[in-house]
C-alpha cells in the first residue's frame, strides 16, 4: 500500500479520536442535543473529506504528467499550456460578471441600507400606529392625551401644575393674570390667537365710549382685574364701553375679529403652538412639530384646567 | 510594464495600494464632499454668537449636551430634525458630544427663548424640578471675549473662505448676508448691537446696565449663540 494512504488513515483516526475526546469530555458529552450531534456529524465529515481530497491531489501531483502545448508567453520560465478553459469554470466566470453588473447596476442601489430609510419607515410605522389609535378620541381621553403631550413639552416652561413657575411662564390655571391684560393693553398684542384677525391696538387707540376719551391708567387697572377675576367685579362699564366692540359683551371673543379672554379656546391654544406668542412675561416659541391630533389635545388639556 | 513592475516590488506596491485605494476613493470620496457642504439654511456664526459658543466651550457645555440629533423616531420627536452633516460646516470644532447628562441642543433655539434661558442659568432645578444642571452665576458678571471671536471670524473666512458678507441662500428662498467687522472696534459695536436686541428681552438689571454702558457679560453672547441654534 502506497504510504499516502497510510498517513490518511493514521491522521483520520487521530483526528477522530481527538473529535470523540473533546467531546466526551464536554458538558452534556455524546449524549447532547440534536444540535451538538450535527455539530459532531459534521466535524466528522470534515475530517473525513479533507483527508480525501489532501491525498487525492496529492497523488495527482506524484502520478501526472504534463500534457500539451505551451503557450509562447514565459514568466520568468514559468511555462503555460494552451489547454482550453474548463467548461464549468468559464460558465462560473460569466455567470458571476453578469452577476457583478447586476449587482452595480440594481442590485446595491435598489437594495442598500440606509439609515434614513430606516427611519422614515419608522416614522410611517409610529404614524400609522397613532392615528390607528388616537386620531378619532375625543372628551376624556383627548384631555387626558393633552396631559402627556403637556408634561413632556410645556411643563419644562409652565411647570407641572401649569402654574407658570412664580411668573416664569404664563398661569395656565386662569384665562389671564392682570398684569397680562395690561401689558396687552399699554402695548397691544398680535399673537394671531384666532389665526388671522387683526392686531389689538395699544392704549393709545383704546377709547373709552363712556367718556368718549382714551382709556386711562386707572380704567385699565379697574378693567385688568375685572377680566383676571373672570369677568367680574367693579369695571365691567369699562369693559362694555372700551373692549366688548371686539371681545364680546361676555368677553368671550368674536370670529374673525378677536379671541376669547373669558376662557381657553382649543382653537387659541392650537394658534400658540403655531405661531408662539409675546406678551408681558417674554416670548412663547412656537412648538410646530407637535401634530395637529397633539395640538389638539394639548388645547382640550388646557381649555380643561381654567374650568 | 507587467515585466517591469514585476521586477520592481516597491513599485508594484504602489501600483497595488493605488489599484485597492481607488474603489475607496470612488466610495467615499464624492459622497462626502456632497455630505459636508453647507445645508441651505446654514449661516457663519456672527461675532457675539461666536463669543457665546467659546462661552459654551470654556465651561465645557458639551459634556454633558450633545449636538447631535440621530435619526429615530423618539429622538426627532423631541428635538426636531435629525442633524446633517452640512449643518456643522461652520462648526470649528463640532460640538457634537459624547453623552447625554442633559438634553440634545442642537436646535434648542426653536423651542426655548431668552427669558427661559436667563431664568435657567441663575437657578436649572427652580425652573425644570429634579434637574442636576449647576447654575451658571458667573456668567451674568463675566464678560464676553469680543476679541478672539473677531479674530476667529477673520482666521476662517481667510482659511477656510466662510462666507461672511456673503449672501447664503435660506430655506425660503431668500438670501442672507452675515456680515462680519473691518476693525476691532468695529466688530465691538456690531456685538453689541446684537447684544441689545438680546437684552431687551432679558429682566436681570445688571446685564441690562452692562449692555447699556457698552459691555457684554458672557451670558449675553450664551443666549445669542443658543438662539442660533436652529
Amino acid at each position: 500500500m502506497n504510504k499516502l494512504y497510510l498517513w490518511g488513515i493514521i491522521i483520520t483516526a487521530a483526528m477522530l479520536g481527538f473529535t470523540y475526546v473533546s467531546v466526551g469530555m464536554s458538558k452534556g458529552g455524546l449524549n447532547g442535543d440534536i444540535v451538538n450531534m450535527l455539530a459532531v456529524a459534521g466535524a466528522v465529515a470534515l475530517v473525513i473529506i479533507t483527508v480525501f481530497v489532501v491525498i487525492k491531489y496529492v497523488r495527482q501531483m506524484q502520478t501526472d504528467t504534463a500534457q500539451g502545448e505551451l503557450a509562447e508567453e514565459s514568466w520568468d520560465n514559468i511555462g503555460e499550456y494552451k489547454n482550453p478553459v474548463p467548461f464549468g469554470w468559464a460558465v462560473m466566470f460569466l455567470g458571476t460578471m453578469v452577476w457583478g453588473m447586476w449587482y452595480f447596476i440594481a442590485g446595491y442601489p435598489v437594495n442598500a441600507y440606509s439609515q434614513i430609510g430606516e427611519y422614515n419607515e419608522d416614522v410611517a410605522k409610529h404614524d400609522a400606529k397613532f392615528n390607528a389609535e388616537y386620531a378619532s378620541i375625543t372628551g376624556d381621553r383627548l384631555v387626558e392625551m393633552g396631559e402627556s403631550v403637556f408634561l413632556a413639552e410645556c411643563k419644562v416652561c409652565h411647570g407641572l401644575a401649569a402654574d407658570g413657575i412664580d411668573g416664569k411662564a404664563a398661569n395656565l390655571n386662569v384665562r389671564l393674570e392682570a398684569k397680562t391684560i395690561k401689558y396687552a393693553i399699554n402695548h397691544g398684542s398680535n399673537n394671531h390667537l384666532l389665526g388671522s384677525e387683526m392686531a389689538m391696538p395699544d392704549r393709545n387707540a383704546l377709547f373709552n365710549a363712556a367718556t368718549g376719551a382714551l382709556i386711562s391708567d386707572e380704567e385699565i387697572d379697574t378693567v385688568s382685574d375685572y377680566v383676571a377675576n373672570g369677568m367680574s367685579g367693579a369695571g365691567k362699564e369699562i369693559f362694555e364701553n372700551t373692549c366688548a366692540s371686539c371681545h364680546g359683551m361676555d368677553g368671550k371673543g368674536m370670529d374673525y375679529v378677536a379671541p376669547s379672554i373669558a376662557t381657553f379656546t382649543p382653537t387659541l391654544v392650537t394658534n400658540v403652538l403655531n405661531h408662539g406668542k409675546k406678551g408681558a412675561i417674554g416670548t412663547m416659541p412656537a412648538f410646530k412639530r407637535l401634530n395637529a391630533k397633539q395640538k389638539e389635545a394639548v388645547g382640550a388639556y388646557i381649555t380643561n384646567l381654567s374650568k | 510594464m507587467f515585466h517591469w513592475l514585476e521586477k520592481h516590488p516597491f513599485f508594484f506596491a504602489v501600483g497595488v495600494f493605488v489599484a485597492i485605494a481607488f474603489a475607496g476613493l470612488v466610495e467615499i470620496v464624492p459622497n462626502f464632499a456632497e455630505a459636508s457642504r453647507p445645508v441651505i439654511g446654514t449661516t457663519p456664526y456672527s461675532t457675539l454668537e461666536l463669543a457665546g459658543r467659546q462661552v459654551y466651550i470654556k465651561n465645557s457645555c458639551n459634556a454633558c449636551h450633545s449636538q447631535l440629533i440621530r435619526p429615530f423616531k423618539s429622538e426627532t420627536d423631541r428635538y426636531g430634525h435629525y442633524s446633517l452633516s452640512g449643518e456643522y460646516a461652520y462648526d470649528r470644532p463640532f460640538l457634537w458630544g459624547s453623552k447625554r447628562t442633559g438634553p440634545d441642543l442642537m436646535r434648542v433655539g426653536n423651542y426655548r427663548t431668552t427669558d427661559w434661558h436667563e431664568n435657567h442659568m441663575k437657578d436649572p432645578a427652580a425652573i425644570v424640578p429634579g434637574s442636576i444642571m449647576p447654575a451658571y452665576k458667573w456668567l451674568f458678571t463675566n464678560e464676553a471675549d469680543i476679541d478672539t471671536a473677531f479674530a476667529e471670524q477673520l482666521t476662517v473666512s481667510q482659511f477656510f473662505s466662510v462666507p461672511y458678507n456673503k449672501p447664503v441662500p435660506m430655506k425660503d428662498g431668500s438670501n442672507k448676508i452675515v456680515e462680519m467687522a473691518g476693525s476691532v472696534a468695529e466688530a465691538h459695536a456690531m456685538a453689541l448691537e446684537e447684544a441689545q436686541v438680546v437684552v431687551a428681552d432679558m429682566k436681570d438689571q445688571d446685564v441690562k446696565d452692562a449692555v447699556a454702558s457698552g459691555k457684554i457679560p458672557e451670558i449675553v453672547a450664551l443666549i445669542a449663540y443658543l438662539n442660533s441654534l436652529k
